[in-house]
């Protein structure tokens, strides 16, 4: 009886440790990182995880969220020791600072094989582009546009401005009794970053770099914008020197600001009981003279740092069941609106379109889509990307030159050569 | 009025405004936190909530991982609280009680431990950490938050331990007291407010760390409370009820703790300032 327990036992641990190396050899396990933190979006790619993880036996995706706060720091520390994820979410100026450590992988025959399956739009692949590679697949894309307060601009009797010259009337005119036209944003922090920019689009200033790579970035075009933005902030509230995203949001829903700056926030002005027949949007207005306008934007992307051949192919898998249409629009809405779809078959998709919020406010969405199209963002314009930029960027060099303006009350020439100098430094 | 009314008027009136100043954030915090989102962002400030709810709380319970940040933030803190004080015990007894060759030289530089920025040391914490299979996990934070909590609360006890009597220790050796029955019978009791005060100093220094916490842990399992919380605010989008139902459960625990046992502390740093 003994013996024949023996054998049996014998007989199923033989079983057991032919099996584990197989299961070993066959499940290939993915780490992502990303940088989606709100509870609802971390729960939103991990259904999607778990329907991956289903129908491919083969692979083991699992994600890991950081912040965007500490990735700058996390990041390179885990690349350094040797524990970095194989797919990472990025940002454009987010890329060269990994890119310099010789972790990330060229990812061009995917890219053209998404482009190809999904088409991906104009400004999708070029913030990723440099040194006649791809370094990151991207995902989506955030714009900001003006979102105004419909009823504000009917009781002034105002229609959306097109030109400088007739938006620094309406914000004006909208100025009063406690109400502030257009809020103007001078903190040191990258939405303030983000708003000068747009600013600098809309007086022709997009290219901060030239094409040999040196800095352009004091010329009378960056003067005018900032001239400007100085001028507007007039019309803003006094605590918007302080201001990130979130007051901004704030500063319009509340009815405190006619205008603000800003990318779509629609589950937050839903929640905080705002009307969808009162909220507009539309673009910048433009300069006198500029051919080119447009908003900034900000492709975000997936880069694959593995650099293992069969986690890579099961990365690559895992990225093209989240490009699958009906899967992508769910993943857009994660957080809806905000994240825009950057594939024709992602603007096409069935899901995207029926996420209730997105329903609601499909009018707002449609205009910002459109204006999406004409995103760009600082250092990744002209079809070069100088990796310098992400010194620029680290440094909030943008906004600090927006607070010389605003809060030290230094004249737009003299900010704006200021900046200049304060670039070469970042980036010697 | 006599002046001793006046006096009293302008006391009690400095009193107000400093309580004031102290208590009007945390009023502002926990009473934003009842109200509906509409009213928090509401263009005229309600100072009394005008729509009471619980939702922002219920929101943060079930929506986030709030109960796992909390209990990682109560192990972390507990364990930080527990080695910091027997660490630090036991070293300030032996710096400042036992007599050995270099003993104040090494007193002193236990102290530029301290001067260190932290940031400096982030990566080469990371990568040893790492290299040690540390990393994500709670025992990293705690090996942390012991190292830079440890050097000052050894300064910190000095001004206690000095304080007593050399023939206290004399007469329970004389009793058949052995060095650590001293320690633990004779001095620590003695010391106690020094104690109290580097158990609550650990304690909140490792219940508010964040840089450490935010870049040596990676999976939300092991995630903190205010690294935790500042993940469910979001960026680009606030939700500004959660934020602020977060902020009030956190600061709750700490709260709590200084009405309990906060009068140790006090007493501690006012007896640690004068009596060195």
């Amino acid at each position: 009886m003994i013996a024949k327990f023996v054998r049996i036992t014998i007989f199923i641990a033989l079983l057991v440790m032919a099996w584990l190396p197989l299961q070993a050899q066959d499940a290939v396990e993915i780490v992502i990182w990303h940088m989606e933190q709100p509870p609802q979006r971390v729960e939103r790619v991990q259904g999607l995880i778990d329907e991956f993880n289903a129908a491919n036996p083969g692979i083991v995706v699992s994600q890991d969220v950081q912040s965007w706060g500490d990735i700058y720091t996390k990041a390179p520390a885990s690349v350094v020791a040797g524990n970095a994820p194989d797919i990472l979410f990025a940002i454009p100026d987010f890329t060269p600072i990994i890119r310099e450590l010789g972790a990330v992988q060229a990812v061009d025959d995917f890219v053209a094989e998404i482009d190809e399956t999904h088409g991906y739009f104009d400004v999708g692949i070029e913030p990723y582009t440099s040194d006649g590679h791809v370094w990151a697949i991207p995902l989506w894309n955030m714009a900001h546009a003006i979102w105004y307060n419909i009823d504000d601009f009917a009781e002034a009797g105002i229609e959306e401005p097109a030109t400088w010259d007739e938006w620094a009337s309406a914000a004006e005119a909208l100025t009063g009794d406690g109400r502030y036209g257009i809020g103007v944003p001078a903190n040191r922090n990258l939405y303030t970053d983000q708003v000068v920019y747009n600013f600098m689009i809309n007086a022709g200033a997009s290219d901060i770099y030239n094409d040999d790579g040196s800095l352009r970035f004091n010329n009378e075009h960056t003067v005018r914008a900032l001239d400007f933005y100085g001028m507007l902030s007039q019309f803003s509230p006094p605590d918007s020197p302080s201001w990130a995203w979130g007051e901004a949001e704030v500063c319009l829903g509340s009815g405190t600001c006619a205008m603000v700056n800003q990318f779509a926030f629609l589950r937050s002005y839903e929640a905080n009981g705002g009307d969808p027949a009162n909220l507009g949007v539309m673009a910048m207005p433009v300069d006198a003279g500029v051919e080119d306008p447009g908003t900034i934007s900000y492709v975000n992307a997936a880069m694959i740092l593995t650099d293992d051949a069969a986690k890579q192919e099961a990365a690559y898998e895992f990225l093209r069941f989240i490009f699958q249409p009906d899967n992508y629009g769910l993943f857009l809405n994660m957080e809806p609106g905000l994240f825009l779809p950057i594939t024709e078959s992602g603007f096409e998709s069935e899901t995207y379109w029926s996420d209730p919020l997105v329903v609601k406010y499909r009018e707002q969405l449609e205009t910002v889509l459109d204006y999406s199209r004409s995103g760009r963002l600082f250092g990744f314009t002209g079809g070069q990307t100088f990796p310098s930029i992400a010194r620029i960027s680290a440094q909030n060099l943008l906004s600090q030159v927006g607070q010389l303006v605003v809060v030290d009350g230094m004249g737009a020439a003299d900010a704006v050569a200021e900046g200049e100098y304060l670039m070469m430094e970042a980036i010697e | 009025m006599s002046d001793s009314k006046r006096n009293l008027a302008i006391r009690y009136g400095l009193v107000f405004v400093v309580m004031f100043v102290i208590i009007a954030p945390f009023y502002w915090i926990y009473s934003s936190s009842l109200k509906e989102s509409s009213e928090i962002v509401a263009q005229a400030p309600s100072l009394v909530p005008q729509s009471i709810t619980l939702d922002h709380y219920a929101n943060l319970l079930s929506s986030s991982d709030y109960p796992i940040y909390l209990t990682n933030s109560v192990v972390v803190s507990v364990a930080t609280m527990a080695i910091t004080v027997v660490l630090s015990t036991s070293a300030a007894y032996g710096l400042y009680r036992l007599p050995f060759p270099g003993r104040k030289t090494l007193y002193r530089l236990i102290l530029l431990a301290y001067i260190f920025p932290g940031s400096l040391l982030l990566i080469p914490l990371y990568v040893m950490l790492s290299n040690l299979k540390l990393l994500d996990s709670q025992v990293a934070l705690i090996v942390v938050n012991v190292t830079f909590a440890a050097p000052f609360s050894v300064w910190l006890l000095k001004a206690f331990f000095a304080s007593i009597p050399f023939e206290l220790e004399e007469a329970s050796a004389l009793d058949g007291a052995n060095w650590l029955q001293t320690l633990l019978l004779i001095v620590v009791p003695l010391a106690s407010p020094g104690v109290a005060s580097v158990a609550i100093f650990a304690f909140i220094t490792s219940w508010t760390e964040y840089m450490f916490a935010s870049v040596l842990i990676v999976s939300d399992a092991n995630r903190t409370l205010p690294v935790g919380l500042a993940g469910i605010i979001g960026q680009y989008v606030i939700d500004w009820g959660l934020l602020l139902a977060g902020a009030g459960a956190t600061t709750l625990p700490i709260i709590l703790l200084f009405v309990l046992i906060g009068r140790f502390f006090v007493r501690g740093l006012l007896e640690g300032g004068v009596k060195a």
